[in-house]
């Protein structure tokens, strides 16, 4: 089901491109949508099986770029994801 | 009245232009021969106006408000907003057609839809890939229709056919003389930010070809919503491409190239729809 806050501060990070302001520090974007502890959780480990179900997968993509991922580690951890569920 | 000149398709991978200066040289060739050829079939047209179809890739619409199909009204639109692509966009502003795009609007809205209208858009690499590609110089207005092939639920094919149908009939209804075309922009098979991405289907691709080429409406339909969920969520973007078959009455398809170039993830695909 798709998670709208977390997709939005997904959005609203594409859109600002503060990436360096991202890396440095999560914690003040997260504490500015009402997204739930467990999802908050899942974006502080970087856990990409639990993120995947809840935001489209455009994104998706976006959002792993920004955390600097490449797009090698990214295809490595999407197939690392064993129930893909399509947005 | 104006005339509708033919319609075209063409992928837009965003690494084309991601990563164009690092792409092994025969995946460069293939792509700039195939948008080369495009080109010199538009020109030889000479259209006044491009009607242009594709999704937004989050630029302009979110999930507070996602339209799946939205005209742009202006008289001109931003260019694309990547840093990728934008350095490398030969145009600054893109113009638009009011007048056309407003009666296209009344013909919809007329025909039974109700789409969303814009008269501020910005165009993203959706679009722009295209038009950076083919290099038209002048480049004709650009009426932008964004469908939505990104987030489900999307318009059906079906629904995709009668839209251009309806695109057909606002242009060959258009009083005055203008020579139209219509470019859908999206596709072959591809597969983003899911387990499959990187995977090209070519066998979707190859169905796809050779639905246009010889298969009636139905058996489109048909065989689209059956593919379609196993080809890669990027494949959805062949509405594109339906809504240019239909302007076409489904007639005239002819491939212009087709690539599985896995360094962009994309089935490539390059085609025209001739008038009779």
């Amino acid at each position: 089901m798709t998670d709208y806050w977390l997709s939005k501060m997904m959005f609203d990070l594409q859109k600002s491109g503060d990436v360096s302001s991202w890396r440095a520090d999560r914690e003040p974007f997260l504490e500015q949508y009402p997204i739930s502890e467990e999802m908050k959780q899942a974006v502080r480990d970087d856990n990409l099986a639990a993120i995947a179900p809840h935001v489209n997968a455009y994104l998706l993509r976006f959002y792993c770029g920004i955390c600097g991922m490449g797009d090698k580690e990214f295809i490595e951890r999407l197939r690392e994801i064993n129930t893909p569920e399509r947005h | 009245m104006a005339q509708l000149v033919g319609a075209f398709a063409s992928s837009h991978a965003p690494l084309i232009a991601r990563d164009w200066d690092i792409l092994p040289p025969e995946a460069k060739q293939k792509i700039s021969s195939g948008f080369r050829e495009m080109r010199s079939r538009i020109e030889e047209l000479c259209p006044d106006l491009l009607i242009m179809l594709a999704p937004d890739h989050w630029v302009n619409f979110f999930l507070d408000n996602l339209p799946a199909f939205c005209i742009g009204l202006g008289p001109e639109h931003g260019g694309p907003p990547e840093p990728f692509l934008s350095p490398k966009f030969p145009y600054k502003k893109l113009k638009g057609h009011p007048e056309f795009s407003r009666h296209l609007a009344d013909t919809a809205f007329e025909s039974g839809f109700d789409p969303s209208l814009s008269y501020n858009v910005n165009l993203d690499h959706g679009f722009c890939i295209p038009l950076w590609q083919l290099g038209l110089d002048p480049l004709p207005k650009v009426i932008p229709i964004f469908v939505n092939e990104l987030e489900q639920p999307m318009p059906s094919i079906k629904r995709c056919f009668d839209w251009g149908r309806m695109i057909r009939s606002a242009i060959v209804n258009y009083p005055e003389d203008l020579k139209v075309a219509v470019i859908g922009s999206g596709g072959l098979s591809h597969s983003i930010g899911e387990p499959t991405m990187g995977k090209i289907d070519e066998r979707f691709d190859k169905d796809c070809i050779d639905l246009f080429s010889k298969a009636n409406e139905a058996e489109i339909i048909e065989k689209l919503i059956k593919n379609l969920p196993n080809a890669g969520n990027g494949s959805e973007e062949i509405r594109s491409w339906i809504i240019a078959h239909a302007v076409m009455n489904g007639e005239g398809f002819e491939l212009i190239d087709y690539a599985p170039i896995l360094e962009v993830y994309v089935g490539c695909g390059w085609a025209e729809w001739k008038v009779a």
